[in-house]
């Protein structure tokens, strides 16, 4: 049991017995948050609007939009397959980004929005299960065993995904799960004694 | 040897919410400012399948606090133990070339990219898909297995690779993501396509089975063992 004190910026609270990072106050962090995230759940659309890779071999061409590249598992048989990849890289994302949005917004208006607190911690839990990151790699990885046989297009959307990675990188590494609680206690406690 | 200068919650009657971390009395079963369920009242007392001495706990343990957590992370553990064969020794994708049907398994994959010469590839995807899941489930099991014993080994290293492998189990999905991207482009019907195996699918079973497992498990229960020290040299300090 510690009691971390509030935390100046630019400052982090370590644990005396393990020495881990409880918490940090860096530099802006809810303003960055809140922006990198509007920003990747909009790159995240962009990413389906467009086509996504293009493949050219034999004389042959073949264009998919990031949804064609999932639905395709379902036609080979694989619906669940389907379904878990459709999950870490566009859905639960997509859930994460809206909920810490609207949380953010919630704690940049300075009011405790209905399901605020639901929201947030259900936002937490899912931060794991989103692989944007660790599927470009995947891609990549790809583009080196194909790359023999076939001539590859990048689509716009590829360049969208790339800065939704990026976007949503910067705000996981600013998330504070001290941080946003204590900034929620601090609403909660004003509206109990007004 | 880590610093001695940890304040029990439960020594004071108090316990922490793991999600938001605000302090609560013991005695609650929800928190006030999240609404996440508490399991600090929650009075049982260690009866595990695996634990072959309770007499190992405190009275006080609060193995108790977090009683599912040992159990739930076996169970994951397990699952992904029995998912981790048909991973690795099935094909994760067929390939079938002017009509020519070939099966891949991972293993079969990192020779043949070895064999190519395409040395840093390999590595890659032999690391992150066939040595990571292993030493996920090993680390994790002796994890699970020196919190039963109680013991007070390297505890300060236990809980750092505690926390690399929380944070690396995530990766292993490159080779789904590179299977289905495969899937998604190499649709040429008879001179060149490439179909998806069953390995893909226990594949990625296996990784979320293993990352459930790794955020069932309670890092604080690491500590136990010492803390049964600490209690017991105060209770003896008292007397």
């Amino acid at each position: 049991m510690v009691d971390v004190p509030v935390l100046e910026v630019g400052k982090q609270a370590l644990c005396p017995r393990c020495n881990y990072m409880l918490s940090a106050n860096r530099y802006y962090a809810q303003e960055r948050i809140f922006a990198f995230s509007l920003s990747a759940l909009l790159f995240l659309l962009l990413a389906n609007a467009f086509p996504f890779l293009g493949f050219s071999a034999q004389g042959q061409e073949r264009t998919v939009t990031l949804l064609q590249s999932v639905a395709i598992l379902i036609t080979e048989n694989f619906p669940s397959l389907a379904v878990l990849v459709f999950a870490f890289i566009i859905f639960i994302p997509g859930l994460f980004l809206i909920g810490i949005i609207y949380v953010s917004s919630g704690l940049t208006l300075g009011r405790l929005l209905p399901g605020m607190k639901r929201i947030l911690r259900w936002s937490f839990m899912l931060v794991p299960w989103c692989m944007g990151e660790i599927f470009l790699i995947g891609i990549l990885v790809s583009f080196i065993k194909i790359v023999a046989i076939a001539d590859i297009a990048i689509g716009l959307s590829f360049w969208a995904y790339i800065l939704f990675s990026v976007c949503m990188v910067e705000v996981v590494l600013h998330l504070d799960r001290r941080e946003f609680w204590h900034h929620i206690r601090n609403l909660s406690n004003r509206r109990m004694s007004p | 040897m880590y610093k001695n200068t940890a304040q029990l919650a439960r020594t004071h009657k108090l316990q922490g919410c793991k999600v938001c971390t605000t302090v609560a009395a013991i005695e609650e079963t929800s928190c006030d400012l999240c609404g996440a369920k508490l399991e600090g009242h929650r009075d049982k007392s260690p009866q595990y399948f695996f634990i072959k001495s309770p007499q190992r706990f405190s009275k006080d343990s609060p193995q108790r606090f977090s009683k599912d957590s040992l159990q739930q992370t076996w169970a994951w553990l397990i699952t992904s133990i029995l998912l981790y064969l048909p991973a690795n020794f099935s094909p994760i994708m067929r390939t079938r070339f002017f009509g020519q049907v070939t099966d891949n398994t991972i293993l079969g994959g990192v020779v043949t990219l070895w064999e190519h010469a395409s040395y840093p590839i390999a590595i890659i995807v032999f690391v992150a898909s066939v040595l990571v899941p292993m030493v996920k489930i090993v680390v994790l099991g002796w994890l699970c297995l020196s919190v039963q014993r109680g013991s007070t080994f390297a505890l300060l290293e236990k809980a750092e690779l505690y926390r690399v492998t929380e944070f690396i189990g995530r990766w292993s999905m490159i080779d789904v993501f590179v299977v289905s991207i495969l899937v998604a482009l190499i649709q040429l019907g008879n001179v060149m396509s490439i179909l998806p195996g069953i390995a893909a699918l226990a594949f990625s079973a296996m990784v979320v089975t293993s990352m459930l497992a790794a955020i069932a498990f309670d890092p604080r229960l690491l500590w136990e063992g010492a803390n049964k020290v600490q209690l017991e040299r105060s209770r003896s300090n008292d007397e």
